[in-house]
């Protein structure tokens, strides 16, 4: 338990130091993710000697905060220690010059706080909580540079895409909870028929966000506008590979409609990806569709319901893809620009790094001893096993088939070439990627004694699968060392290039019907606002008749009364002639009209 | 000496036709309440003939001429009470003058 915190806690304080003192931002980085690293380790001998960590806070009423070492989470802890262990040191050469050394480090820290805790978390509510830290984190690291032209757009855009998909997980998250009465993830596993079903559909679109798998891609190449530790990181254990652990976590509850919709959405985007790597003309953006691509074949793996393939498979692309960017930031530096035509034979000046990059860029093609080929193999085995063999084998051959074409392209490009003045070493960046290379050359030994610790049943390896990926690998090395990506794609190219826009691309998929939305809701909101501005005018208009009543209604008939009283009086008065005799006569007339009267009465009664 | 009806009621007649006469013809006010009063006596004395020959036993008759004196004498009170304040503010009484009062 101990452990555990450590792992959490120390990059936290880390980064709370770091902002806090704003000076040696390197020192206390290192220092946060080496005690990290200690913890990670030390929490996955624990957990090998049989014991579940676990660390219970109090939180929401019967939902607390859960955070669990079990082997998996152990596993990918260690390996998000790793890879930010030495992402971390790698950074402190690569950062040297940055003005703004301590926002980047704070926020590297903060960033890696949060995928241990997502990677830990034994609760959805923690999860959602370190999901929604590692999107945000990830956003002010791909805006780091916010005052180059794009960078901004390019960390909002990548935002608003895992945004989008995140609303998939809320629900997912929500509709476990709501099933299984717990948030507790081993508890909410035992969930099974159509709530499974839509659970898994659900946090597939989640995954597909955030390990950008067609037709959500388009965000990772964009990424790239940040700092290529920044890009290493993410692209290997972080941010990206929280899809993948997410479905690797959630796998035994998967029933067979999720898994049919997981392998083929992850099938389509290797092979989808891996043509558009091969097109790429810029060295990063090549690497970004590439890990898209790999993260393709690891959803074929948790398709074909063998997750722990998938596992070895995002372990063994952590280290390689890492040391892959690490090697890019390097030639980026020298050269100052990522683009193909720029870095021609930039590998050559530098042989050691060179070396240390060529030596992943096999693991990741499949060249046996290294890392990538056992795990690419489970993979492929798994697919091979799997009912769906029939198309998820060739979709994960394909992508084999690219991931080396797109290799040998990148080798090719950068040892052909005028290699130019001597460079001037660099240390830091050097140790960083020495260790992740050594990890993917040799991290296959472990897979083997994993297999035992996390006791998963491997689909049966057999002889076909090795031999299989072999000869996709050797084959795609060759035709990309041997042939021009427009001669290997000929029509397509052009295609791959634009990011396979189909339908219009994310713009159709997404950007429209957001816009749609946009406009129904715009048109309610019109209406309501007539409908306000109706009931505003049914009201004027009561008051105007109110109004009306009593002006020309009561008011009217009093002071109409009132005038015609006055009027009647008027008139009345002249008949008054203030002359007293003739007042007196008018009587003596009266009384004599009387008199005749009374005098006439029996001449009429 | 036994006096007749008739003879009252001429005497009532003269007396109502000179109160009248002088009333309308005069312009004096004291003069024109003079008539009035003139008019006034001829109605009390037509009132008197008529207890006095036609229903002697009932009291009511005298009793109304008594009434009729008492608010002649008011009136008289109130008339020269106007008479005299109208002498002290337009010092004349003459009615042709007094057209204050038309509408």
């Amino acid at each position: 338990m101990t452990m555990l915190a450590l792992t959490l806690l120390a990059p936290m304080l880390a980064a709370l130091l770091v902002f806090a003192s704003r000076r040696l931002p390197e020192i206390l980085a290192l220092a946060g993710v080496a005690l990290g690293l200690l913890g990670a380790t030390a929490q996955l001998v624990a957990v090998a000697g049989g014991k579940t960590l676990l660390i219970i806070l109090p939180f929401l009423p019967d939902m607390p905060i859960r955070f669990e070492a079990t082997p998996l989470t152990a596993t990918l802890s260690l390996v998000v220690a790793t890879v930010a262990a030495f992402v971390v040191l790698y950074a402190a050469g690569y950062m040297r010059q940055d003005p703004q050394r301590v926002r980047f480090f704070g926020t590297l820290l903060l960033f890696v706080t949060a995928m241990q805790g997502l990677v830990l978390s034994g609760d959805w509510i923690t999860l959602l909580a370190t999901w929604e830290l590692i999107g945000f984190a990830s956003y002010l690291l791909i805006g780091f540079w916010h005052h180059r032209p794009g960078v901004a757009a390019a960390a909002t855009r990548a935002f608003l895409y895992t945004r989008s998909a995140d609303l998939g997980l809320y629900i997912g998250a929500f509709l476990l909870i709501g099933v299984a009465g717990t948030s507790e993830i081993s508890a909410t596993l035992a969930t099974t028929g159509t709530p499974a079903l839509i659970a898994g559909l659900l946090l597939l679109v989640a995954a597909m966000g955030k390990s950008a798998q067609v037709p959500l891609q388009d965000w990772l190449q964009r990424a790239m506008a940040g700092p290529t530790p920044v890009s290493a990181l993410l692209h290997s254990a972080t941010l990206v590979a929280a899809g993948a652990i997410l479905l690797i976590r959630v796998a035994p509850m998967l029933p067979g409609g999720a898994l049919l919709a997981i392998g083929a959405v992850g099938g389509i985007t290797a092979v989808i990806t891996g043509l558009m790597a091969l097109a790429e003309k810029d060295l990063k953006r090549l690497l970004a569709a590439s890990t898209s691509s790999q993260y393709g074949l690891m959803l074929v793996a948790v398709g074909a319901g063998v997750p722990f393939a998938a596992l070895l498979h995002l372990i063994a692309h952590a280290a390689i893809k890492s040391s892959l960017f690490l090697g890019a930031g390097v030639f980026q530096h020298d050269r100052n620009s990522t683009g193909m035509a720029a870095l021609a034979g930039a590998g050559r000046a530098r042989p050691g790094i060179f070396a240390g990059f060529a030596l992943s860029a096999l693991a990741l093609a499949g060249i046996p001893p290294l890392a990538g080929f056992f795990s690419k193999d489970a993979v492929i085995a798994a697919a091979l096993a799997s009912p769906a063999a029939l198309w998820l084998a060739p979709l994960a051959l394909a992508a084999t088939v690219l991931t080396g074409a797109y290799m040998g392209r990148v080798l090719r490009v950068l040892w052909v070439g005028n290699k130019g003045e001597k460079p001037k070493p660099v240390p830091y960046m050097a140790a960083g990627l020495g260790v992740l290379v050594g990890l993917a050359a040799v991290l296959a030994l472990a897979f083997t004694p994993l297999d035992r610790f996390l006791e998963a049943d491997m689909a049966e390896a057999g002889l076909l699968a090795p031999a299989l990926g072999l000869l996709a690998a050797v084959s795609g090395l060759a035709l990309g060392w041997l042939f021009t990506p427009a001669r290997l794609l000929g029509p397509v190219l052009a295609r791959a290039q634009r990011g396979f826009a189909v339908f219009g691309g994310m713009d159709g998929l997404m950007a429209r019907p957001a816009l749609v939305i946009a406009e129904a809701c715009e048109r309610l909101e019109k209406w309501l606002y007539e409908l306000v501005l109706g009931v505003g005018r049914i009201n004027l208009l009561l008051g105007w008749l109110a109004r009306k009543t009593d002006t020309k209604g009561i008011d009217g008939s009093i002071f109409g009364l009132v005038r015609q009283t006055i009027a009647t009086g008027t008139r009345a008065r002249k008949l008054q002639s203030g002359f007293i005799h003739r007042e007196m006569a008018l009587a003596v007339i009266g009384m004599a009209v009387v008199a005749a009267l009374l005098l006439a009465a029996p001449l009429y009664s | 000496m036994i006096v007749e009806l008739s003879v009252a009621l001429s005497v009532g007649a003269g007396l109502f036709a000179v109160g009248l006469y002088g009333a309308l013809s005069q312009t004096n006010l004291v003069m024109i309440m003079m008539g009035i009063e003139l008019i006034l006596a001829a109605a009390l004395v037509n009132l008197v003939a008529f207890w006095r020959y036609l229903h002697p036993d009932v009291i009511s008759g005298q009793m109304f001429v008594l009434i009729v004196m008492t608010v002649m004498a008011v009136e008289m009170a109130v008339g020269f009470g106007i008479a005299v304040a109208r002498f002290r503010s337009r010092g004349s009484v003459e009615m042709e003058e007094a057209r204050e009062l038309k509408g």
